[in-house]
């Protein structure tokens, strides 16, 4: 099956107006936690409402190698098997954090996903808050041997909604910890809040989708800790609400860099490093704000003399 | 929630692109209804964007955002330091506003700038804010991502040629 009978996605937009308008109310009646600001919320609705303008431009390529893979499959899931729809849940899931920590690690594909990083703030709003490069990224090349194996366009199109749906809800300061079995095994609001924190010691951590199983397997997982509250947004936070900013900074910060190389290594380096990669290891990276970070964890565990 | 997900699409479509525009027949549930045609499309751009203004209105009205009162020594110096845990800050000066301030940190300058109902910061070098222009009573640092202007009325002791 080429085409799916229903997009989860679509289904969803009433829920997630209904939704943000519930958070927004509850954070007015001071019933739960909820922080927007009128500005930031604006550039991250905007940001949703518009990207399906951008992904126009790759959808057909998309499409096109999605069925043309399907063709040369090995085997074939039928749409209704229900074993197909559990196989399906768990590789789509295991490829988003995949794709995911991709997305943090090298600058190319951060490039694509900085732009729902980029708010200070962490509400249902947020979660809107989608690339517009994502397809020209090519991030989506890894979803293709789901094709090869046998699961039809449609079932992948339709599993991929669902997990985007449900990354939806998580969203939101509103849900303090959800009961200890749901947070051992999916993805939850206090998960995602430490992906979305810039504290050294939240970041790029908890890549999960639906589960956090993956993390937990991999060596990403980090808990949310009461004693220090996620600080939400960039390492160096944007600076404007513009929301051509918010989707191409990182993109222009690429061609400013590539402009400066002088050599093929500083190329590879600027494209494929890790983000804030520079020749002369000048720039705060991830990987060393988080040493850093553990440097003055040990040295203030170490008594003055 | 991220990329590399589909955008929502019309229902006789796969990830946007209209299926009766590609030849090749469905196997199963074939759509007879015409794909989705432009003005149908924009008219559920337009829809949405009224809910966007809706909500962005509500969001508004309600008063969520953060109390972002005007910068004391205290405050800037708390709030560099989620942004430069190591440095060492020598001086700070305040925008007479409270909307921004400056700090000297060795031969670094530490900057920062309310937005909206959060602070933004960055550095430089101390060279470059030194030597920055006044104009309008107001400081203009070169910076090539922002273009901050801060209040030289509140930068009070401003000497950057003693610092
Ligand atoms: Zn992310
Ligand atoms: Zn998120």
């Amino acid at each position: 099956m080429l085409e799916a009978p229903f997009d989860p996605v679509k289904l969803a937009i009433p829920f997630f107006i209904l939704a943000i308008l519930l958070e927004i109310g509850l954070g007015r009646l001071r019933l739960a936690s909820a922080e927007y600001e009128a500005r930031d919320t604006a550039a991250s609705l905007a940001m949703g409402l518009l990207r399906g303008i951008p992904a126009l431009l790759t959808a057909g390529l998309i499409f096109a190698a999605t069925v043309w893979v399907w063709e040369h499959r090995v085997l074939t899931v039928p749409f209704d098997a229900w074993w197909g729809w559990v196989a399906i849940f768990f590789l789509d899931d295991l490829i988003y954090y995949v794709f995911h920590r991709l997305s943090h690690e090298r600058r190319f594909w951060w490039a694509a996903h900085v732009n729902h990083h980029s708010s200070q703030h962490y509400n249902l709003s947020t979660a809107l808050r989608q690339t517009w490069t994502g397809g020209l990224a090519g991030t989506w090349l890894l979803w293709l041997p789901l094709a090869f194996l046998g699961f039809s366009p449609a079932q992948i199109a339709i599993q991929q909604g669902i997990s985007l749906v449900y990354q939806f809800w998580i969203h939101t300061e509103a849900v303090g910890r959800m009961p200890a079995w749901f947070e051992a095994v999916f993805n939850t609001p206090s998960h995602h809040r430490v992906h979305h924190a810039r504290n050294p010691r939240y970041l790029d951590r908890n890549y999960a989708g639906i589960l956090i199983i993956w993390d937990k397997m991999f060596g990403t997982f980090q808990a949310e800790l009461d004693e220090e509250k996620p600080r939400y947004g960039l390492i160096r936070n944007l600076g404007s609400f513009n929301i051509l900013t918010v989707a191409f900074h990182e993109w222009i910060a690429i061609g400013r860099d590539l402009a400066s190389a002088r050599s093929l290594r500083e190329v590879g380096g600027y494209l494929f490093g890790p983000p804030a990669w520079s020749p002369d290891g000048s720039r705060d990276t991830s990987k060393s704000l988080r040493a850093r970070w553990a440097a003055r964890q040990s040295a203030g565990a170490t008594p003055a003399e | 929630m991220t990329e590399g997900q589909p955008a929502p699409r019309p229902p006789s479509s796969f990830r946007g692109v209209r299926l009766d525009a590609i030849d090749i027949v469905p196997d199963s549930c074939t759509s007879q209804e015409p794909a989705i045609p432009i003005p149908a499309f924009l008219s559920q751009l337009a829809v949405s964007g009224v809910a966007v203004l809706v909500i962005v209105a509500l969001a508004a009205a309600a008063r969520l955002a953060r109390s972002t009162p005007p910068l004391d020594e205290a405050a800037a110096r708390a709030l560099l330091a989620d942004d430069f845990p190591d440095a060492q800050i020598d001086q700070v000066w305040l925008a007479a506003d409270g909307a921004a301030a400056l700090a000297l940190s060795g031969s670094q300058a530490l900057y920062l700038f309310r937005l909206g109902d959060a602070w933004v910061a960055r550095d430089l070098a101390w060279s470059d804010v030194a030597s920055a222009p006044v104009r309008g009573g107001r400081l203009h640092l070169p910076l090539s991502d922002v273009s901050p202007r801060l209040a030289r009325p509140a930068l009070a002791g401003w000497a950057p040629e003693t610092a």
